[in-house]
């Protein structure tokens, strides 16, 4: 009886000191915008609205970026949708033998560094031997997709930066949907399109959805690898760092505000209305589905060839293309410069010539691992008590649904969230470098791990088995130990690999909170800014080739 | 009449289990013809390869004599009915019956006509426009044959139709089901493990084993003159089985004798000597209360009861004899008590040469 009794104050204390590092390492520096925001209002309404000198110039310098952000955002996503269905059905529905490969591939954007991923994207699309050269094309940072007034690689990296959160949703509700249904639609003799609209489509539209609006949060929040591309273009992430730098806190804060409620107005109430299977009502005329079905029998069924064909070539050129670019520059760049030949513009002179970038980027390195290390170590620990509340109390769904929230804040208003409540403007508990980076990369490395290993416990059906142990006369402890931890471990384990990668490839908050200690990330962006092409060239190769490691390793052990 | 399905040597494999070895079957016009067997026998398979599914490793499948293994599943003028019953969720019952004519493309005058139709045939008395999870399971697969049927197949493809409905609503079902098939002039080939469901409404029923056509016969045929002892076991229920050898035999007239010394006679082609399993039914055993005066002669038993069961209809008695327990299906009207001694006589049981594989693999479910 005393046993029981001492469970339950275990399992008490647990929960609520579960609660209150959640609040204090998660929540407090996702929201904390909002209360700076409104704390210093007179201020930031003066500095933003009615600036004695300037007016309300940053005001409407906002409505600028954030116009082009929400362009972009929104047309990236369209896209996301148009090429990431196709490359769903094509990795669930067909059987070949590089199948892991290429959902590796799809993945990869995922965990790749941003800042190392948008230049090689740019190296593809603007260097002198790239793809659209051959074509007698010339792209720069400057081209602008007309009409719709986006820079045209922006648009692609953030098309390849967000188009596997739509392969990943789709291809699971793919999986999960009975295949049997479209095998009835076939028996009663629909065309494997008209199948695909009238039955695939519906029945997967909600997943559909929730990756679009992930996909959307996340084109609207990206930072490093947009700086690369960017050239005179602002988006308001952008413009965060950009203030930040320039010391202009009430307008960064308060378009970093505006960003986080923008992303919490997307993803919290589809959170909440979504839920699959949804009953359609006609949403077609009857004499357009008319017509719709004879153009759907009049397509010759080579045409799924022709559609799986399309979703390879799409991902070889936003993928795989850049990767082979960097490694393709890397050779080139190697000993000389190959537009002048001197040799003050290769790599081996960069990296261990007079400009020393080799200790540079040891250094950056260095303290990229140390970082990742220390945030994912801490994270696992939050995550843990994090994933106990989750799991037997009545709150855990709805702490997770907020902890989806700080995955899609845009993470420059991250950092400047972290900066302005710990550092020396704020509580003045830590200075920016080292430990401020570990604490920002926790903010998004913990729902990482939690979301991964909900998922393994849903599975595992472990609430049941943990009763039993109870009934048995084990104690909370014995539980945790014995059959709770142990169930779980591979998705703790997986999720703390993909923190950790996200970790070593974060850049957009890291550039504002880490002071002297620059990570290798955002050494890239400084690389590329600074003209040091052949050292950026060598980091992006380091980096991604880090990050392949890593999903090698995810892999083996996810199984 | 021309065979309206022929099934030639179909094999199928799913990396190391063999699921269809070799199955050969014809199907003729208008039958309906149930699929028995055990759970992993391949039945499920053995559909999906005749509906264009799931392609054959080996073997052909014939519809009225043109080969079809390279039809796709749309072409095969099949209408395909599953046990998960797989209403589309997110349309309407009507949406749903009428979804073939409108995706082939029919007019929509066309489209309503055959509707209504098929409602007729199965006077499904429910709103139109309820949505499947509003629905019972028995109404639900009404309205997914009703769906199959519009399609206008021949041959309709039924996977376990009544597997998920409730005991007494299938009973009931099933013969709505074959009245309907019979009605339209159809040809069914329909699933199932349930062998009285088969034995109910087949004109033909097939015994499927671990990939294998074990029999193929009317219910009558089967019942009466099983092949092998697992279809005797299958079909009609719970036998019993013992051990034995033939004794000594002059033309076919033979003697048994069973492990215990029991003595049958009976006519049999099998040489003197050899091995033999006696499958008796217990519907086939009559059961007199022991009488002093008897003496123990040929086909008969003398036990004490064991258990008794009372099952409505009849009531079902373990028997303790020398052969071991046996189990005797009685009609209600002579009662016997538990611990009374009884004599068992029988003049219909079946005989098998001994299995090679032994007689309890021989009999397993398998
Ligand atoms: N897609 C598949 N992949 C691998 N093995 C399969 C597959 N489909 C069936 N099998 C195997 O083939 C064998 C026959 O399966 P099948 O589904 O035809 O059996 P069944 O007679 O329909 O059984 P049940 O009564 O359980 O439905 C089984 O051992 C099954 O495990
Ligand atoms: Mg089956």
């Amino acid at each position: 009886m005393l046993r029981l009794r001492n469970s339950r104050v275990q399992e008490k204390l647990i929960a609520w000191s579960g609660l209150v590092v959640l609040l204090i390492f998660v929540f407090f520096p996702s929201f904390y915008l909002f209360s700076f925001v409104i704390r210093l209002w007179p201020s930031v309404y003066i500095e933003v609205f009615a600036h004695p000198i300037l007016g309300d110039v940053y005001w409407k310098e906002m409505l600028r970026y954030l116009s082009l952000s929400l362009r972009l955002s929104l047309v990236t996503v369209v896209i996301d949708l148009l090429l990431g269905v196709p490359l769903a059905y094509l990795l669930v529905k067909r059987r070949f033998e590089f199948e892991g490969f290429l959902e590796d591939l799809t993945m990869l954007p995922l965990v790749i560094p941003t800042s190392g991923f948008g230049f090689a994207t740019m190296l593809a699309w603007t260097a002198s031997y790239s793809l659209p050269t051959l074509f007698g094309i010339r792209i720069g940072l400057d081209t602008v997709v007309p009409v719709i007034k986006i820079p045209l690689l922006m648009l692609i990296v953030h098309v390849a930066l967000t188009f596997p959160y739509v392969v990943k949703t789709v291809s699971g509700a793919l999986r999960d949907l009975k295949a049997s249904y479209e095998v009835i639609s076939s028996s009663l003799g629909a065309h494997p399109l008209t199948t695909f609209r009238k039955v695939t489509l519906p029945l997967i539209l909600p997943s559909m959805f929730s990756g679009a609006v992930l996909a959307l949060a996340r084109s609207l929040g990206e930072t490093g690898a947009t700086m690369i591309v960017a050239g005179v273009s602002t988006t308001a992430p952008i413009a965060i760092v950009r203030w930040e730098f320039e010391n202009k806190v009430a307008p960064a804060a308060f378009l970093g505000a505006l960003l986080v409620a923008l992303s919490l107005i997307i993803i919290v109430p589809t959170e909440y209305l979504l839920t699959p299977g949804k009953k359609g009502r006609r949403l077609l005329p009857k004499g357009l589905e008319a017509r719709l079905i004879r153009l759907e029998r009049s397509t010759p069924r080579s045409f799924a060839l022709l559609r799986d064909t399309a979703s390879l070539a799409f991902l070889m050129v936003i993928v795989v293309l850049p990767m082979l670019m960097l490694i393709y520059n890397s050779a080139l760049y190697w000993a000389s410069d190959p537009y002048t030949g001197r040799r003050e513009g290769s790599i081996l002179y960069q990296l261990f010539g007079p400009p020393r970038y080799w200790d540079v980027i040891m250094r950056a390195l260095t303290t990229s691992l140390i970082t990742a290390t220390l945030s994912t170590l801490l994270s696992v620990y939050i995550s843990i008590l994090a994933l106990f509340l989750i799991m037997r109390y009545n709150i855990g769904r709805f702490i997770r649904v907020l902890l989806k929230i700080p995955l899609v804040i845009p993470t420059s208003a991250l950092g400047l969230s972290m900066i302005l409540l710990w550092g020396p403007k704020g509580l003045h508990i830590l200075n920016p470098g080292l430990w401020l980076i570990v604490l920002t990369h926790v903010v998004f490395s913990v729902p990482v791990i939690v979301e991964t290993s909900v998922a393994s416990y849903m599975e595992a059906n472990l609430p049941i088995y943990e009763d039993t142990a109870r009934s048995l006369g084990a104690t909370f402890y014995d539980v945790m130990e014995t059959i709770t931890l142990p169930m779980i471990k591979r998705g703790i384990v997986a999720g703390s690999l993909l923190a950790f990668t996200h970790s070593l490839g974060e850049t957009g908050a890291t550039f504002i909170v880490m002071g002297d200690h620059t990570t290798i990330a955002p050494l890239i962006v400084n690389m590329v800014e600074s003209l040091a092409i052949p050292s950026a060239i060598f980091s992006s190769l380091i980096l991604i080739v880090l990050s392949f490691i890593m999903l090698a390793i995810m892999r083996k052990i996810v199984g | 009449m021309m065979p309206n399905i022929k099934i030639i040597d179909v094999h199928k494999r799913f990396g190391d289990v063999v699921a269809l070895n070799g199955v050969t079957l014809d199907v003729r016009d208008g039958e309906y013809v149930c699929i028995i067997g055990p759970s992993g026998s391949g039945k499920s398979t053995l559909l999906k390869i005749i509906a264009g599914i799931l392609k054959p490793d080996k073997g052909e499948i014939y519809f009225d004599d043109s080969l079809v293994n390279d039809i796709p599943i749309d072409k095969r003028g099949i209408g395909l009915v599953m046990q998960d019953i797989l209403l589309f969720p997110h349309l309407n019952v009507w949406e749903n019956i009428t979804y073939s004519p409108l995706v082939r493309g029919l007019s929509p005058l066309l489209v309503d006509e055959l509707g209504n139709e098929v409602i007729g045939y199965l006077d499904l008395a429910l709103d139109k426009r309820m949505y499947p999870d509003e629905l019972s399971r028995g109404a639900q697969q009404k309205v997914a044959i009703a769906r199959a049927l519009t399609a206008g197949p021949k041959i309709l493809l039924l996977d376990e139709p009544l597997g998920s409905l409730d005991a007494q609503t299938a009973k009931e079902f099933r013969y709505e089901l074959r009245r309907l098939v019979k009605d339209l002039k159809l040809t069914a080939i329909h699933i199932t493990h349930n062998q009285e469901e088969a034995m109910s409404i087949a004109d033909k029923v097939v015994v499927l084993r671990k990939g294998r056509i074990e029999q193929v016969g009317t219910p009558l045929e089967l019942y009466t003159s099983p092949k092998t002892p697992f279809v005797c076991r299958f079909i009609g229920g719970e036998a019993n089985f013992f051990e034995g050898s033939i004794e000594s035999r002059e033309g076919l007239n033979a003697i048994i004798k069973l492990k215990g010394g029991t003595l049958l006679r009976t006519q049999t082609d099998i040489p003197s000597g050899a091995r033999v399993v006696v499958a008796l039914r217990p519907e086939d055993i009559s059961l007199t209360r022991r009488n002093n005066a008897s003496f123990p002669g040929f086909n008969s038993l003398e036990g004490i009861i064991e258990e008794v069961h009372f099952l409505g209809p009849y009531l079902r008695y373990v028997v303790d004899t020398e052969e071991g327990l046996v189990i005797v299906r009685a009609k209600r009207s002579a009662r016997f008590m538990k611990g009374e001694e009884v004599t068992l006589s029988f003049n219909v049981f079946h005989i098998f040469p001994y299995p090679k594989e032994g007689l309890r693999k021989a009999i397993a479910y398998e």
